[in-house]
């Protein structure tokens, strides 16, 4: 019993820290429907703030007062006003790609702000992290842990006698039942919609201050496994019942302290299963509770008045406009394919080569979310998984890279099946959570055994070779990859033109309908995860080769996101909108590779703020952009003959 | 043999009794009424026998044979096609994309390695979507997007998409609901035309009780879960029970 006690007891402020978030997760999605993954970057921005205002002197309660008490509510205010009000009965891909944006983008623009530098040791809010209080069953409470849990509790009480004792507290209840209803009974629901946001930003904010001490050094990572911790502890609660989400985030952070002291240490599954507890308990929950499934697609008993979405214009498109852009695609990649082979210099050919891998890899986003309408998030890791079995049949069977490049993808595939199960029943933003917990533990588990992705050493992949023909060289190199991207794009337009693309297209439009049309719905969604997954299987397995070594790193579950970013930024519906995702993606990050180390963040706040336009422009800014041109030159070629 | 044979069909949610050991038969090319009241189970009933939900008791047969425990799209291959209450359309399609992603599933041509090989297209294909939209008068907005179409219209893209397959029985699920009574009357003729041109079976559900009366020869009463009456639908609607349900007791 004491042993049991001495492990569970330092999880108490680990619990304590997840619960709050999933208090204030819960609160919003039940409010305003959208589910606000950026809610980890807004616990960052405090724990930041705070941590330079302490260090710049400021006494402990000021720093407070303007982490959590001014700025963390403005933010969350900010975002409300800004962007998640106009896209409240927006599609679940348009509420979670703007969120993903924000996530990316805030913790950069903060670093641009702040500066990149590591910042050790984050101050504690109130008690003194270095005194220990007293012991209990052996372990010492240290004034860290005993402020988190004392903060937390007040703050629960607090916020459970408002929302049982006041007016404000009784209206955000009916909030979560029905904003409009609220609005028909006479309540200015924007009004109280305004309160939760400020609320839920201030526990997030708590959060964020009470979180950092717990680590050695703020990172922005720490606060995005905290959010999947909230998400999971969320989803113990059914996303409605705000004490379940605070005891299951309690549960949480105990069971995971339980779980590091019980198994054995020293072992890949000890030093990751503790941290992926979250992440199995949410893929648990997703799979194993039906009600659950279905609460994902929260809806407003009076959603039926919601205007229908807007149509995606890249897919009405003018048939002037394809064409022209057609002749114009081949121009300008005959143009790339000679400029690569003759004037470029090595190290931009060696980039445009990376963007011909990202764009096969970004190719399965297209395939998956733009054609089909499923969202995954954990393409990263299928890339992963086709690199890093091309690797190990290279390195120790000494099977032909090449071959291996395309045992990658088909191991990427099997793989993808096996997570595409799942998929059949679930969808929408439960699919996208599930494969977010696929990615993390790919990454905590999965990738870090020898003979998977070996950890932080990484594996090494060579260069191919055919016969005598060696691919040795940049240029032969970037042959190879021209090639491949040119056959994975034409497998995804062949897709496209057939039925399977039509069937696609009906099954993002209505999955009721279109099973009701006799779609197989298990083999199509099955089959899409396969391609999609071969396709980054083979992507990522082009982009170890070239870099000769890559490690779990390479491919971790946050490049999944980025991904999903970048793909919907520039164009999701669209096999070119890959290709240009894919040359935007290098393209930029070598450009600001030139700017000093600081303006690098610009890449995730340039993405991140690209995709948050995605609510207004779904076809993608680059397709946007095209059409405008389009649609003036032909105009301005019109003009005569009107006139005439 | 009778085309379709559900036989004591309950479901359940939680406590609320939906649908209580209804049982109801339609034979082949014959046009069968349902109506009753809102909440009174017929999309329920409707949702079992295309296979959306799962009923707790009862067996549902089809050609004579059982086809409980096939999925949605299994049932509509063996041919009932449905329209939905609620639309269900398909964002981002024209309507001749609607018909032409049904035709081609109803021909299984849609082969996955025949897409990679670039043959998985039919030129048949093309003239019977053509046939049908005209059937429908639907080529003028053949080609427009989905979104910017009316609710009339909206429904016979969905009446063609389930037309287009061939079916041997047609769910047809509130297809005046939304409509104005001139988009009605249309739809009502366009639906008496199908009903001449190729006596498909269907079961009708609908308020609209003229629109029943055009279309079907007998129907289905429907109310609180439990089969109320069955019969020519004039002699049906001026039962006492009948009337109760839908108008409430007059006493």
């Amino acid at each position: 019993m004491t042993e049991f006690l001495s492990y569970a007891i330092p999880g108490l402020p680990y619990g304590c820290v997840f619960a709050l978030m999933a208090v204030g997760l819960v609160l919003t999605y039940q409010t305003s429907g959208v589910f606000n993954l950026a809610y980890g970057a807004q616990a960052y921005t405090s724990a930041l703030i705070f941590y330079v205002c302490v260090n710049a002197g400021w006494p402990t309660w000021a720093a407070f007062l303007a982490a959590v008490v001014v700025v963390a509510p403005l933010l969350g205010l900010a975002m409300d006003r800004f962007l998640y009000r106009f896209i409240r009965s927006a599609p679940v891909l348009v509420k979670l790609v703007s969120a993903l944006g924000m996530l990316i983008a805030i913790p950069s623009m903060l670093q641009l702000v702040f500066g990149n530098q590591q910042r050790l040791a984050p101050p504690s809010l109130w008690l003194p992290p270095g005194s220990v209080y007293f012991h209990v069953a052996g372990d010492a409470i240290n004034g860290t842990e005993l402020s988190t849990v004392i903060v937390t509790l007040a703050v629960v009480l607090l916020l459970s006698l408002m929302s049982h004792f006041t007016q404000i507290g009784l209206r955000m209840r009916a909030m979560a039942e029905s904003p409009r209803m609220v609005q028909l009974a006479g309540v200015n629901s924007e009004r109280v919609g305004v309160a939760i946001w400020v609320l839920s930003s201030f526990l997030a904010g708590l959060a964020g201050v009470l979180l950092a001490p717990l680590f050695a050094d703020l990172q922005a990572l720490n606060f995005t496994d905290l959010l999947v911790a909230a998400i999971a502890a969320a989803a113990l609660g059914s996303l409605t019942s705000l004490p379940l989400a605070f005891w299951g985030g309690i549960g949480l952070g105990v069971v995971q302290e339980l779980l590091g002291g019980y198994l054995p240490s020293g072992t890949v599954l000890s030093s990751g299963l503790r941290p992926a507890l979250p992440f199995i308990v949410l893929l648990g929950l997703l799979l194993a509770l039906p009600g659950l499934r279905e609460r994902w697609f929260h809806t407003d008993p009076l959603a039926g008045c919601d205007p229908p979405p807007p149509p995606i214009a890249a897919t009405i498109g003018g048939y002037g406009l394809q064409g022209l852009m057609r002749v114009g695609g081949w121009v300008v990649l005959a143009v790339f394919f000679v400029s690569c082979l003759t004037w470029m210099p090595a190290n931009w050919t060696f980039t445009l080569t990376q963007g011909l891998a990202f764009s096969i890899v970004f190719l399965s986003i297209v395939l998956l979310t733009g054609m089909s309408g499923q969202i995954s998030l954990c393409q990263a890791s299928f890339a992963g998984i086709g690199a890093f079995t091309c690797a190990q049949l290279a390195t120790h069977f000494g099977i032909s890279v090449l071959l291996g490049i395309l045992a990658g993808g088909a191991v990427a595939a099997l793989v993808g099946v096996v997570v595409a199960l799942p998929a059949l029943r679930l969808g929408g933003l439960a699919l996208a959570l599930a494969t977010l917990a696929f990615g993390l533990l790919a990454d905590n588990i999965g990738f870090q055994y020898s003979w998977s992705g070996n950890g932080v050493s990484g594996v090494s992949i060579p260069r191919p070779q055919l016969g005598s023909l060696s691919f040795a060289s940049g240029k032969a190199f970037f042959v190879l990859a021209f090639v491949a991207l040119i056959a994975c794009a034409g497998v995804v337009f062949a897709i496209r033109r057939g039925t399977t693309g039509r069937e696609l297209a009906a099954m993002r439009g209505s999955e009721l309908a279109a099973a009701s049309i006799g779609v197989n719905l298990a083999k199509l969604k099955i089959s899409v995860f396969a391609v999609a997954a071969a396709l980054a299987g083979v992507g990522g397995a082009l982009y170890g080769s070239l870099q000769g070594t890559v490690s779990p790193n390479d491919f971790n579950s946050l490049l999944s996101l980025v991904f999903m970013v970048v793909v919907v930024t520039t164009g999701v519906y669209s096999v070119e909108g890959a290709i240009e995702a894919g040359m935007a993606y290098v393209i930029l990050y070598q450009v600001l590779d030139y700017l000093p180390s600081q303006w690098r963040n610009l890449f995730p706040i340039l993405f991140g703020l690209g995709a948050v336009t995605y609510a207004l422009h779904p076809e993608g800014i680059v397709e946007w952009q095209k059409r405008r041109v389009i649609e003036r030159v032909s105009a301005w070629r019109k003009l005569p003959q009107v006139v005439g | 043999m009778a085309l379709l044979e559900a036989t004591g069909i309950s479901k359940r949610f939680g406590g609320i009794v939906a649908l209580d050991d209804v049982s109801v038969v339609i034979d082949p090319g014959e046009a069968v009424g349902l109506v009753g009241p809102n909440g009174a189970g017929k999309t329920t009933l409707f949702d079992c026998i295309n296979g959306v939900r799962h009923f707790d008791a009862g067996e549902i047969r089809f050609e004579g044979r059982r086809i409980d425990r096939l999925a949605v799209y299994e049932r509509a291959r063996l041919g009932i096609g449905r329209t939905f209450q609620r639309l269900e359309l398909f964002a981002g399609m024209s309507p001749r994309d609607h018909l032409m992603v049904a035709e081609r599933v109803h021909r299984a041509d849609g082969r996955f390695w025949k897409d990679l090989i670039g043959r998985g297209r039919a030129e048949s294909t093309v003239a019977r979507v053509e046939e049908l939209l005209v059937e429908l008068r639907l080529s003028d907005v053949a080609d427009d997007p989905i979104e910017s179409l009316s609710q009339g219209h909206g429904r016979l893209v969905e009446l063609g998409r389930a037309l287009v397959q061939d079916p041997r029985l047609l769910l047809l699920d509130e297809p005046s609901s939304g409509l104005d009574t001139r988009e009605t009357a249309s739809f009502a003729s366009v639906l008496l035309e199908v009903r001449a041109n190729r006596r498909t079976a269907m079961l009708l559900v609908e308020h609209d009780l003229d629109l029943v009366r055009r279309v079907v020869e007998r129907t289905y009463v429907l109310d609180f879960g439990k089969l109320i009456a069955s019969g020519i639908v004039d002699e049906v609607l001026a039962e006492p029970g009948v009337r109760r349900a839908y108008l409430g007791d007059l006493t």
